[in-house]
């Protein structure tokens, strides 16, 4: 085995001399993908794909914005479509090769950011809720159970200025896309209240200090905490009972593309009930794709966490592209919170 | 004087240690069966897991090609110009030395990227492996000078004049007396601008194209994702493996 | 003869000129453009992104980010002086015990930062052995606060200070040193007064090449510090990430780095040291 891996990468090195299969650059979230998706795609297309990952919406876009980064296709959240749409970044999609555009449930094919689905194809949904540690009880089910004396030092909030001012939007009954100075300015203040009780703000690293118990109560995405709750049973996970943002991310061809045709043929590929769903068991994620949901083992697709009831779905709401005269003092006013 | 001598082996010990210790334990724990810090048995597990990892070790080979790449060049290059600096005050190179050395990484990164994307408009290039190593040279050229300033700045330069007064052109006196004198300090130079290039993380992952993915950057998306004895056996593997280098390069030398 | 200056000078020109100076100089155009509606540039020239630099919330946060660097400095002099002593003394083995200071820093920066994280969490190492050793009950609070960024940036930019100091400790006359202790000086004040001045440069080049890095650090204060508090690093890392404001971006590293220029020239008028 080990020595199979050197050669590869042997011949992986000596250039692209040795393959002349046309090839396909993929740029994704990490984990979200079924490890076989792409070696099944790179054999039943005679295809290679470089497949590669990252950990945000920013540092993916940093990469792309100079418009030569060499990459095919990458997987904005909902929010980013636009922004990458109007910095000239994006190639339209042809629905005429995509014949499976229509696996895709019905609240998904007519979205915000993109009615007509021109630019974007929705690929999976993650959301942000309360990720505890079941040594706290009475188990948090609100957004201001984070604000609570007794937790001090064990809480942490996520490190994202659209999450952590949503959730103390949210806890005050606004809208998480709120552009009223009024409103955003109350958030702020929530959130100075809350800081001298945080332990800090960490994004999926405090996953770890869930299990350990050094951390009671987290801001998590849902897919994080998924992973903590296999790794251990001793970690929940709820959807506050003010609502929760919603982020879809989707799949974008870059304009730089040369490959858009197997591009299309990719993502359609990815558009397979089968695949889906694999690809959603492996990545413990939520599908966008309703054959793939089908085809889902029952208990997965009931995970409360991933595929919550119709109530649950209902108090969500989808994050939204921030307009550019919101945006300096939503920007300032995390500054503000940050350096307090 | 031999009383200071301690004093000072104290205080050298308990700086190594200092430098050393957290690594050591770190890959201690990479032995560790479990991935958390109760230690349930020892496994080799993770170092298994990071030889299998393709991408580990491409990303490993790239980092090492890309750092001997622009030591080379930046070494040449910045020790010749800190001589040139040393006979001949230049203001604009000094100051624009000066102030790549006070620049941000992130502007460093975000400059050269808006630069590339200028000169692609032209050529037809990409992000890959040749500009990252442009990258590197371009920051790492100010620590070779000024290291080597700091130690042409104690030389004495009347050396160099006596050899011209014995009949030496300039290239020889450069060659011949003072390029031995500052030898140790080019290779402190050298070693701290490979250091600085193989551990670079921001700069890269902005012009880093498709095909050239580094090290750091691995280590930063597995980091991300939180505690991952994979990272403690890769460092465990980075230390040892060049350890040994150097110590089996001091043989040679002793030799 | 003359030309031969011009050559030794000419690759280092060619670098800084393609490579530095001319990105800079698109990012100087930057700093006074608008920021695109989405992010990016777009058109109207303003000094705008000045004018919002000068507000006291970023001035506050560049004030906290001098502080921490200085500190972070000195904690580096402190410790990095006598390693460099110890290395120049160290005969043969000179190049063996430059290579081992080196050599952490090989691993990446990121697995030293987790390092620190991994020994000064609650559950981690020093509070689980002073737990054992009963001298706490509960865990300290070592990490996600100031005192934990600094440890890590005197960690990670430790070699800065080592090299340069060693460099120029490297020729020091040791015989000059026998002259003091023949004319009565004691180690002190031989150290004080003959090796310190002498190797001034090395020193300066040190705190430089630490100061610097640290004032513009952003990793390290938000992994060891939480993401808690503001340095200008983060700040600046914001503006081209998350909020996508290059223009104001650029205008604050500009800024930054016009006033540690200042700075620098400003000492070095009044020391007489001109480093470069």
């Amino acid at each position: 085995m080990n020595r199979r891996v050197f050669l590869m990468s042997a011949v992986g090195l000596s250039g692209c001399g040795f393959d002349r299969r046309p090839r396909l650059n993929v740029f994704n979230w990490s984990s979200y993908i079924a490890p076989d998706t792409v070696p099944k795609f790179e054999s039943e297309f005679g295809v290679r794909v470089r497949y590669g990952i990252y950990e945000s919406n920013e540092e993916m876009l940093a990469r792309v914005m100079s418009g030569n980064s060499g990459w095919d296709i990458v997987f904005p959240t909902d929010y980013i479509v636009k922004p990458m749409l109007v910095n000239g970044l994006l190639a339209p999609i042809d629905h005429t090769l995509l014949g499976n555009l229509g696996q895709i449930e019905e609240r998904f094919q007519r979205p915000d950011w993109d009615a007509k689905l021109e630019w974007s194809v929705p690929y999976m949904v993650t959301a942000a809720g309360i990720c505890y540690n079941r040594k706290l009880d009475p188990a948090p089910r609100a957004w201001s159970d984070l604000w609570d004396e007794r937790l001090k030092r064990r809480i942490t909030m996520l490190d994202d200025p659209f999450d952590t001012m949503g959730a103390c939007l949210k806890k005050l009954g606004h809208s998480i896309n709120s552009s009223d100075a009024g409103e955003l300015q109350a958030a702020e203040a929530e959130g100075l209240k809350q800081k001298p009780l945080l332990r800090a703000y960490l994004n999926a690293e405090v996953r770890d200090q869930l299990v350990s118990g050094d951390v009671l109560a987290a801001h998590m995405w849902n897919t994080t905490a998924q992973q903590a709750m296999d790794a251990s049973s001793g970690i929940g996970f709820v959807y506050p009972e003010e609502g929760y943002a919603v982020y879809p991310d989707c799949a974008v061809i870059l304009r730089e593309s040369k490959r858009a045709e197997l591009a299309h043929r990719f993502i359609d590929f990815l558009l397979r009930p089968d695949i889906a769903a694999a690809n959603a068991l492996a990545a413990r994620t939520t599908t966008t794709n309703a054959g793939a949901r089908r085809l889902l083992p029952a208990d997965f697709r009931d995970n409360p966490t991933l595929y919550p009831g119709a109530d649950v779905v209902a108090r969500g709401e989808w994050a939204k592209t921030v307009e550019p005269a919101t945006q300096r003092l939503r920007d300032r006013l995390w500054t503000e919170l940050k350096s307090a | 004087m031999r009383q200071r001598g301690l004093v000072l082996s104290i205080y050298a010990l308990g700086t190594y240690a200092f430098l050393h210790l957290p690594l050591l334990i770190l890959a201690a724990f990479s032995f560790n069966q479990s991935r958390f810090m109760v230690w349930e048995g020892f496994s080799l597990r993770w170092y298994q897991a990071a030889l299998h990892d393709a991408q580990l070790l491409e990303a490993s080979w790239n980092s090492l090609i890309i750092a001997l790449v622009a030591t080379l060049f930046s070494t040449v290059i910045g020790t010749l110009g800190a001589y040139g600096l040393w006979k001949r005050t230049s203001r604009w190179l000094a100051g624009s030395l000066y102030l790549s050395l006070v620049t941000p990484e992130i502007v460093t990164g975000i400059s050269l990227l808006a630069f590339y994307e200028w000169i692609f408009r032209y050529l037809r290039v990409q992000l890959g492996m040749h500009t990252v190593i442009l990258a590197h040279i371009s920051f790492s050229i100010a620590f070779v000078v000024i290291v080597v300033m700091a130690r042409l700045g104690t030389m004495d330069g009347h050396l160099e004049e006596a050899a011209l007064d014995l009949g030496a052109n300039e290239w020889q006196a450069f060659r011949y007396v003072t390029l031995p004198l500052i030898l140790s300090a080019v290779i402190a130079a050298a070693l701290l601008a490979f250091t600085v290039s193989f551990d670079d993380y921001v700069i890269t992952s902005l012009v880093a194209g498709v095909d050239s993915e580094t090290l750091p950057m691995v280590i930063y998306a597995i980091a991300r994702r939180g505690v991952n004895p994979v990272l403690n056996a890769i460092s465990a593997l980075i230390v040892f493996g060049f350890g040994s280098l150097i110590l089996i390069s001091e043989r040679l030398r002793a030799r | 003869m003359r030309r031969l200056r011009w050559w030794f000078l000419a690759p280092s020109r060619t670098v800084m000129l393609l490579l530095f100076l001319a990105p800079l100089a698109i990012i100087l155009a930057y700093s006074f453009e608008s920021r695109g509606a989405y992010g990016g540039i777009s058109l109207p020239w303003n000094i705008e992104s000045y004018l919002r630099f000068g507000d006291p919330l970023y001035l506050a946060i560049l004030w906290r980010s001098v502080w921490i660097a200085a500190v972070s400095t000195l904690g580096c002099l402190l410790l990095g002086f006598p390693l460099a002593l110890y290395i120049s003394r160290a005969g043969t083995r000179k190049n063996l015990f430059l290579s081992l200071v080196i050599l952490p820093f090989w691993t990446s920066f990121l697995i030293r930062t987790y390092a620190w994280m991994f020994l000064l969490r609650d559950t981690g190492l020093v509070n689980t052995l002073l737990e054992k050793f009963g001298l706490i009950h509960n865990p300290l609070p070592l990490l996600y606060n100031d005192g934990a960024v600094v440890l890590g940036l005197v960690y990670s930019y430790l070699p800065f200070m080592v090299l340069p100091i060693y460099a120029a400790l490297e020729r020091l006359d040791v015989s000059l040193l026998e002259a003091a202790a023949d004319l009565g000086a004691r180690p002190w004040a031989a150290l004080r007064h003959v090796t310190i001045p002498l190797c001034a440069p090395g020193i300066w080049a040190g705190a430089i090449l630490v100061f610097i890095p640290c004032l513009g650090a952003y990793l390290t204060p938000d992994l060891l510090g939480g993401g808690k508090s503001v340095m200008v690093g983060n700040l600046i890392q914001n503006q081209f990430t998350t909020s996508r404001d290059w223009p104001f971006g650029s205008a604050i590293s500009l800024a930054l780095m016009a006033i540690v220029m200042l700075m620098l020239w400003a000492s070095a008028k009044r020391s007489g040291e001109n480093l470069l």
